[in-house]
């Protein structure tokens, strides 16, 4: 309806929207443009100071300098690998927490799961001071064994309280049902409880998997520059000053997220469950 | 109780009802075949008492027995008795078919055999051309039916209905009744009786409503004060309440205050009944049908048998029912008729009756009330449980 200056309102409305989605999208595209950005730019001028990227960017070929990096492809396994198992055991630890927690009393719930968050909310140099001399006195300092312990602890945290939330939705009748009608509690479980709650679970195995890969500080600390994942080795070529390595590896970096993101969404259409 | 082989007995059973005792020493045995119908107040365990004969939560104390067995101890999955809630709960990522035939699976039935005797019960509530849709495309009633012919695939020695209907539109609840009574009538999931008890299963449900367990149920247990406070066929329920508790609970609309003298007659503002009972207060209770309003003023006749007392009163209001049409009528305790007897403050009493057929009743019209004796009792004040 046009106000009193004849304007139409509605319309005004729209447009001031789209205009404040336009800016949110280049604010959030900004970033990932400028790393495609640099990564395809032409060759520095000036000497690299680490010696693998110089005789990439010799050629100018920044993306054959990169696949043919076998430390690089060795950082991508580690990451793979952390994350995999991070998001894996993470939401099995953060699945049996939320089930606990989802049965007891509500004023016990709040404060446990304030417990369970702890992890999340504490500073990642801190929590990973404390990890390290945990893992240490275990004699796993240095060791990817170490670091996945460290990547599941504020995993495990975010996941708990994810799942806690998937529970509350979900209907635990079903499993009264299911056992009064002969199912056994395993049956139960891999027949009723994981086939039904099939999208918050792979959702968390995704979180779970996200929050290993992009972890520097924890890695740093716990892995003592012994274990090198990938996000660890992007750091090393933007402390070498290379700009275009930097932002290839960057993108290497956020592709397989992007990649798990689109699948969980896919799936999640799909199945119609944890949509 | 005397010991069964088949069918449900509790003994001495106590369940608590969240951080409470909820039921007390509760003795019940619902044969095999045998519809019995829970009612009581809300709050009072009746649910509770449900999920602990399932085995879903534990009992205080007491034993409870199966097809002769002692299951007080023993997994939900292994005591043969089947609770179905309120709303189904069904398994939204199996089909109405893998729903059904999920008991048959879970015991280690083929998946071919299962979808097949699946079909067969689908087939008897109706619902063959639903069998391969996801539960959440079905109506409120087909829920239920899907959630009963799956309970039947269990074959049970008991069912276990929490409210069943309790979350039904009236159409539905009708249809779904309908066809919870047809199923339970053919049997189970063949068709035939249970394979432990040689019968069909031994049904407890849980209901708030009175026409419901009537209907359903061959006996009625009312549940007040942590105990069964009467367990009688509805007919005998409905006529013979207890005490006032169990009648006020029943909802019965003529709830009258009297007093019983020394030579056991009672007396009230519906006339002398003799009746057994202690001295002192008692009440005069009746169904609505017990009472017939016409317009006809006339005092007792030599036409009017003892089995009956007349009264005479104003009509209040006129509630037109499903059910037919009743009347409220007001009943001056001071006029001096032939019954009316005070009892109390209260000037006058309300008494909800019948019109006489083919009469139309109005607000302010003045009836003659005739009382049929026979179908009237006096029962006495709340008997406390505890």
């Amino acid at each position: 309806m046009p106000d009193r200056a004849g304007r139409d309102r509605p319309a005004r409305a729209v447009r001031g929207n789209v205009l404040l989605l336009t800016v949110l999208s280049l604010v959030s595209l900004a970033p990932v443009l400028v790393l495609v950005l640099t990564a395809w730019q032409p060759p520095a001028r000036y000497p690299s100071l680490w010696a693998e990227a110089a005789r990439g960017n010799a050629d100018g070929n920044v993306w054959t300098t990169i696949l043919q990096n076998t430390t690089l492809g060795r950082a991508m396994l580690t990451s793979l690998l952390l994350a995999l198992l991070t998001g894996l055991t993470a939401t099995g630890i953060g699945f049996v927490a939320a089930r606990t927690i989802a049965r007891i009393s509500v004023r016990a719930r709040r404060l446990i799961a304030a417990a369970a968050f702890l992890p999340v909310i504490a500073p990642p140099l801190a929590l990973g001071i404390g990890v390290q001399v945990f893992t240490l006195r275990l004699g796993l300092g240095g060791s990817v064994t170490g670091v996945l312990l460290s990547h599941i602890v504020p995993a495990a945290g975010y996941l708990t309280l994810f799942l806690l939330g998937a529970l509350t939705a979900y209907d635990s009748r079903m499993e009264d049902e299911a056992r009064s009608l002969g199912a056994r509690p395993w049956q139960v479980l891999l027949r009723i409880t994981l086939p039904a709650l099939r999208g918050p679970i792979v959702q968390a195995i995704a979180l779970g998997a996200l929050v290993s890969w992009g972890q520097v500080a924890l890695t740093l600390i716990v892995g003592g520059g012994i274990v090198r994942t990938l996000p660890v080795e992007l750091l090393a070529f933007v402390r070498a000053g290379d700009d275009r390595l930097g932002a290839a590896a960057a993108i290497l970096l956020t592709v397989p997220p992007l990649l798990a993101f689109g699948l969980v969404q896919a799936g999640a259409r799909r199945t119609g469950v944890g949509a | 109780m005397s010991a069964v082989g088949n069918g449900l007995t509790l003994r001495d059973v106590t369940v608590a009802f969240g951080p409470r005792v909820g039921l007390r020493n509760l003795s019940l045995h619902v044969a095999g075949g045998e519809r019995v119908a829970l009612l009581g107040p809300s709050g009072v365990g009746k649910t509770s008492l449900l999920r602990a004969i399932a085995g879903l939560d534990p009992v205080v104390a007491g034993r409870i027995d199966v097809s002769g067995r002692d299951v007080t101890q023993v997994a939900p999955e292994r005591r043969s008795v089947v609770y179905l809630h309120q709303t189904p709960a069904l398994f939204p990522h199996l089909s109405v078919l893998d729903n059904v035939g999920f008991p048959l699976e879970v015991r280690g039935v083929g998946r071919a055999e299962a979808r097949e005797r699946g079909m067969a019960l689908l087939a008897r509530v109706q619902l063959t051309e639903s069998a391969t849709r996801s539960p959440s495309g079905l109506s409120g009633g087909q829920r239920h039916r899907v959630a009963l012919a799956r309970a039947l695939a269990a074959e049970p020695d008991v069912l276990l209905l929490d409210e069943p209907f309790a979350a039904l539109d009236p159409a539905l609840r009708a249809e779904v009744r309908d066809a919870v009574f047809a199923m339970l009538e053919a049997g189970g999931a063949r068709g035939a009786a249970s394979p432990t008890s040689g019968l069909g299963p031994a049904v407890l449900l849980v209901t708030h409503d009175i026409d419901e367990a009537a209907t359903l149920a061959s006996r009625v247990v009312v549940l007040m004060d942590s105990a069964i406070a009467q367990d009688d066929a509805p007919a005998e329920l409905l006529a013979r309440p207890r005490d006032v508790g169990v009648a006020r609970f029943l909802g019965l609309p003529n709830i009258i205050e009297g007093v019983r003298d020394a030579h056991g007659l009672f007396r009230s503002a519906l006339g002398t009944v003799r009746s057994d009972g202690s001295e002192g207060r008692a009440w005069f209770v009746s169904r609505a049908d017990a009472i017939l309003a016409s317009r006809e003023d006339r005092q007792r006749s030599a036409a009017d048998d003892d089995a009956r007392t007349i009264v005479c009163g104003e009509v209040v209001s006129v509630h037109d029912r499903v059910g037919g049409v009743t009347v409220r009528v007001r009943v001056r305790v001071r006029d001096r008729g032939q019954a009316p007897v005070r009892v109390g403050a209260e000037e006058t009493v309300d008494v909800v009756a019948v019109p006489e057929r083919g009469v139309a009743l109005s607000p302010g019209d003045v009836v003659t009330l005739r009382v049929d004796l026979s179908r009237v009792s006096v029962t006495p004040d709340p008997i406390r449980h505890v």
